[in-house]
């Protein structure tokens, strides 16, 4: 599996998440190319459904970047997401999704190096984990 | 007009759902006036060759899930013969409990049940039961194998839909006793047709179109959880909202249409009725629905909280896995793409 390349959904705080990415990219921080970002405006908006659907459509692995807890642009949204993301993980290992492939991290806007650091990080773990394939087959 | 002529089966099981259809009370004597019963192996003791010597059926109530090769055959003859196939109850409608096997992923599914052979032969070795059909590699709903026309959910199904759908199917509005009660929880297209006398859409679900929560009669309040509750462990016999108790009631996922019958009697939701209209996937939202109610800011907490459930995967899907589990269901045969 030496030429598998992951893709992986990145739902991204307008905030801070994205900003943190936008600048990773224009200050040239080395990172793989296989993050496909999704801007929210709030990580407290990102459904369990979101990250269902982009894993039935095919993601290898799913990333949620929000601000962290106390940083938020609308005061409590990301308590949201912290609220949620051990139940999803929780549901998606039993569904047979390794818990690598989920992953709610805090970046803040001045974070750049963090979210260059966190994407190869993620993308060298689900290269390792291989395609996510669904449990059942037909 | 001729007498409609019927099938009744049940396929992998509990044939609550055939007791379920005896079970429309004076109404049986209506279904007799415009109704033959063809095939009904379970109370008639029909054989396959009476269903071999009639040309065609008009309707086939088809209730179970498809689980061994018997099933599978079963549903591709009776769906060759019918004009109308009508998947009722959970396991034809979702996949049902039995669906719920799909979870092993040992080979268990996949494996040979005791006293077959791979070409499914009979052997015959003391002691062990004959001639037991094959399983198949997975448990499937009834519109994964062949289309299904209509849909009536539930565990079993409540009489008011199903004598709805009897009603409007084959008794196509002839029969005297005009039906008023379950049309009015029906969505309006089918009450519609059903009160007109003509037959629904096809693909129609005979049940509500809102959620279970719609039409619960308990109180809700503010939703706040500190510990979780398996159903069969304490709660409080007052009328408040089972999922503000800490017990997970599905009603928020669930089509509704039961009027919210067990959460009235103080029992959480099990989701027999499928999925309610618009939603992704059940799970998801029921995640969703219980994490925002934990009253916690703190991820240990959180964690801790979170460790109490156990068996998501079976309980917010316990009725729906083969079919509504959007990481885990196999595509259905849409009546769309036709």
């Amino acid at each position: 599996m030496s030429d598998f390349e992951p893709k992986i959904i990145a739902f991204l705080c307008n905030w801070c998440a994205y900003v943190a990415a936008d600048t990773a990219g224009i200050a040239r921080y080395k990172q793989k190319p296989n993050v496909r970002v999704i801007r929210v405006l709030c990580s407290g908006m990102v459904d369990p459904s979101y990250v269902l659907k982009a894993f039935a459509a095919g993601a290898d692995a799913v990333l949620v970047g929000g601000c962290h807890p106390g940083d938020c642009h609308y005061i409590s949204g990301n308590f949201k997401a912290m609220r949620r993301a051990p139940l999803l993980k929780k549901l998606l290992t039993e569904m047979g999704v390794a818990s690598g492939r989920f992953r709610l991290e805090w970046i803040a806007a001045s974070d750049a190096p963090q979210y260059a650091e966190i994407i190869n990080e993620m993308c060298e773990e689900v290269a390792g984990l291989g395609p996510l394939s669904p449990s059942i087959t037909e | 007009m001729p007498n409609k002529k019927i099938a009744i089966f049940t396929a992998t099981g509990c044939r609550a759902c055939e007791n379920a259809i005896l079970d429309i009370h004076y109404q049986v004597s209506s279904l007799a006036h415009c109704a033959d019963i063809i095939f009904w192996p379970y109370v008639a003791g029909s054989q396959w060759s009476d269903l071999e010597k009639q040309e065609n059926i008009d309707v086939c109530f088809f209730a179970g899930a498809i689980r061994t090769a018997g099933d599978r055959e079963a549903a591709l003859k009776l769906r060759e013969k019918s004009r109308m196939m009508v998947a009722c109850g959970a396991c034809a409608a979702f996949g049902g409990i039995p669906g719920l096997s799909n979870l092993n992923r040992s080979g268990m599914v996949g494996g040979q049940p005791q006293g077959t052979t791979d070409n499914g032969q009979q052997t015959h070795e003391e002691g062990k039961p004959r001639g037991l059909p094959p399983l198949e590699s997975r448990v499937s709903a009834l519109s994964q194998i062949v289309k299904a026309d209509y849909f009536v959910p539930g565990c079993p199904p409540p009489q008011n839909f199903l004598w709805a759908a009897i009603q409007s199917l084959v008794c196509e509005g002839i029969s005297p006793a005009r039906l008023t009660f379950a049309a009015s929880r029906l969505p309006e297209a089918i009450s519609q047709a059903v009160s007109a006398g003509i037959l629904p859409p096809k693909g129609s679900i005979f049940a509500g179109e809102k959620a279970v929560c719609a039409t619960c009669s308990r109180v809700k309040e503010e939703k706040r959880f500190e510990t979780y509750k398996r159903s069969y462990q304490d709660y409080e016999a007052s009328g408040r909202c089972l999922l503000e108790q800490g017990l997970l009631c599905q009603g928020i996922t669930t089509r509704g249409g039961c009027g919210g019958l067990c959460t009235a009697m103080g029992q959480p939701c099990r989701g027999c009725f499928g999925k309610a209209e618009n939603i992704f996937d059940p799970g998801a939202k029921m995640v969703s629905a219980i994490s925002s109610t934990f009253d916690s800011e703190d991820a240990q907490e959180i964690e801790a909280i979170v460790d109490g459930f156990v068996d998501l995967l079976g309980t917010f899907y316990r009725y729906t896995l083969p079919t509504q589990c959007a990481l885990l269901s196999a595509p259905s045969k849409d009546l769309k793409h036709e």
